[in-house]
């Protein structure tokens, strides 16, 4: 399809990525620009640039960047680890057995997909706060785990759907118990599937914003993505601050789908069923 | 926004499975080896979503049927009264319509735009993939990032009217503080974020039609329109159930946009979403049965969109 016109394409996907960049070159470049020039002159170059934002917010005395920062990486690492465990085994048992009531199950599981939040975080924040888990990082990890197992459980079935029989068959003939045929035959196989499930939770747990800002409260608890809501509410004036803070609170998700990038695009668009 | 990994023409693939005679056999094994499978592979996954997701629908379900409120007890029975309170309620059918105005754009201002610019993009090359990356980089970026960055932007004195002016436009609107303006802007903020998303799944689909289809039809001396019309765009079919329904289910539930760009207004409710009216009346204003009845509505207008769409949608999908 190669036209007379096709010298135009460059150009224009060009010009609209340019002016679809426009607000992340405004987190980049305001991160790095003395206070007073953000509001008087937002769009300039940050010349000469200064560090002064995110020192502030590195060595701010009440910590809340190195506080949420913890929290956040240990919220979304156990959560997406636990999440790939149980939904890789719940997705096998599903995908592979016979019976009608496992395919009902399934798409009861599949109806999570569409679930919202809000229909179900007044009643969870009742149950948390009966087993003294409300306000705290366990009661979130749990409620992330119950909230996107479905997502992995689709996934995961739909992958292994694609996974021949024969070499679970070859094992459980050669006397292996169905945990062992699991753990050494089939979750190495699994292994693009696992990367969408890590790839895709652990950005959204990360992003996360209702749920943190409910389960983990108002209290000392907060992730790194409450804690930019919350440095706005507090510093109207210090934008300079606020994007400091964006930027750090950015990079550790933008270095992941960096590294990660091809997975990412795969694991969007059905590398999961081409393995 | 939960992506389907199944975009491609896989099932060509899933038909030609090994046949039955294995699972008659698995059928076979004792009922207490099939209870300890279950036990072991199935049970923790199954127990954790019962708990957190099953069980407080059925909660929620019950607490819509009183009158319940934490900080005025007793908690009394009160049948369907929420429900026929909120046929009444002017605010909640205002957030019916703020919603459905909302998911509408946000379901087709996406799909739109990615479209043209999936075919843009539609070339291989490290210049056409690092332009892919640009427009995905906003849906990896946190939704309270993006609407901070955009309440600067879109400010009465910001960046984009200090342009409007400087372009000659003396009086732009304050595009998120004018009731007019505000929901659509917030709207906007929403596509942009999410239009990288359909430029990849689009850009998947294109990739993964056979070009012998495409040089065939050139061959019948098909024009690039009548070729995108009848061969590119029904072989699209699957990128556009994946984008409507993602689309779908994601803006029905919006809630962080409005709370941290407008909090719900300007003026009454104008950006208030149904999303958003619960959570402010169950958490804020303390009224968790009202709260409750509202969000079982909300529930069942999703699944029932949702349904009706994939319906659609699959119907026009076609197997290579």
């Amino acid at each position: 399809m190669t036209g007379r016109f096709e010298w135009v394409r460059p150009l224009v996907a060009t010009c609209l990525s340019a002016v679809f960049f426009v607000p992340l070159y405004l987190v980049l470049a305001n991160a790095f620009k003395p206070g007073d020039k953000i509001s008087g002159s937002p769009a300039s170059l940050p010349w000469p640039p200064t560090l002064d934002n995110i020192q502030a917010v590195l060595t701010r005395p009440d910590r809340l960047f190195w506080v949420s920062l913890t929290n956040s990486v240990l919220i979304t690492s156990v959560s997406v680890v636990i999440l790939t465990v149980l939904s890789a085994m719940l997705g096998h048992y599903l995908a592979r057995s016979p019976s009608r009531w496992a395919r009902v199950l399934t798409l009861v599981l599949l109806a999570g997909l569409m679930i919202p939040p809000q229909v179900i975080l007044i009643p969870i924040s009742d149950v948390l706060r009966a087993v003294h888990l409300m306000g705290t990082v366990p009661g979130l990890v749990l409620f992330n785990v119950g909230y996107y197992v479905p997502f992995g459980v689709f996934v995961f079935s739909g992958f292994i759907r694609t996974v021949p029989l024969e070499l679970e068959d070859a094992a459980k003939v050669d006397g292996a118990s169905p945990a062992a045929v699991f753990w050494r035959i089939v979750f190495p196989l699994l292994r693009p599937a696992s990367a969408s499930v890590l790839i895709f939770l652990g950005v959204w747990i990360w992003n996360d914003f209702i749920d943190p800002l409910i389960i983990l409260g108002p209290g000392r608890g907060t992730t790194i993505t409450t804690g930019v809501y919350r440095a706005v509410g507090q510093y109207q004036s210090d934008f300079g601050s606020v994007f400091a803070l964006m930027l750090l609170a950015t990079l550790p998700v933008l270095a992941f789908y960096l590294a990660l990038q091809r997975h990412f695009v795969k694991g969007l668009t059905g590398g999961a069923t081409k393995g | 926004m939960p992506p389907v990994p199944t975009t491609e023409a896989a099932p060509v693939r899933v038909r030609s499975l090994p046949p039955a005679p294995h699972r008659r056999r698995r059928r076979s094994t004792p009922l207490l080896g099939r209870l300890w499978h279950f036990g072991l592979f199935a049970a923790p996954g199954v127990t954790v979503y019962a708990c957190f997701v099953l069980a407080p629908i059925a909660v929620s379900f019950g607490y819509s049927l009183t009158n319940s409120n934490p900080f005025n007890p007793p908690t009394r029975f009160t049948g369907l009264h929420n429900y026929a309170q909120l046929m009444h309620d002017t605010e909640f059918w205002t957030a019916l319509r703020v919603t459905t105005i909302l998911t509408l754009l946000v379901t087709i201002v996406p799909n739109v735009l990615g479209l043209g610019i999936a075919l843009l993009l539609d070339r291989r090359g490290k210049f056409y993939n690092a332009l892919r990356s640009v427009f995905f980089t906003p849906v990896i970026l946190s939704s309270v990032v993006v609407s901070i960055v955009w309440s600067r932007l879109l400010d009465a004195n910001g960046p984009v009217n200090e342009a409007l002016r400087a372009l000659g436009w003396h009086d732009p609107p304050g595009w998120l503080s004018d009731p007019d303006y505000a929901l659509y802007s917030v709207a906007s903020i929403i596509s942009w974020q999410m239009l990288g998303f359909c430029v990849v799944v689009y850009l998947a689909g294109l990739q993964g039609i056979p070009q012998e289809l495409i040089e065939a039809a050139a061959l019948d001396r098909a024009g690039p329109v009548r070729r995108f019309r009848h061969v590119v765009w029904p072989l699209l079919a699957p990128a556009l159930t994946v984008n409507t329904v993602v689309l779908l289910i994601s803006a029905f539930k919006t809630y962080d946009y409005i709370k941290v760009i407008t909090n719900g207004g300007p003026g009454a409710g104008t950006t208030a979403t149904i999303a958003f009216n619960v959570l402010q009346t169950g958490f804020d204003a303390n009224h968790v049965g009202y709260a409750s009845a509202m969000a079982m509505v909300m529930l069942v207008i999703v699944a029932a969109a949702t349904a009706v769409a994939l319906r659609i949608l699959r119907s026009r999908e076609v197997n290579l």
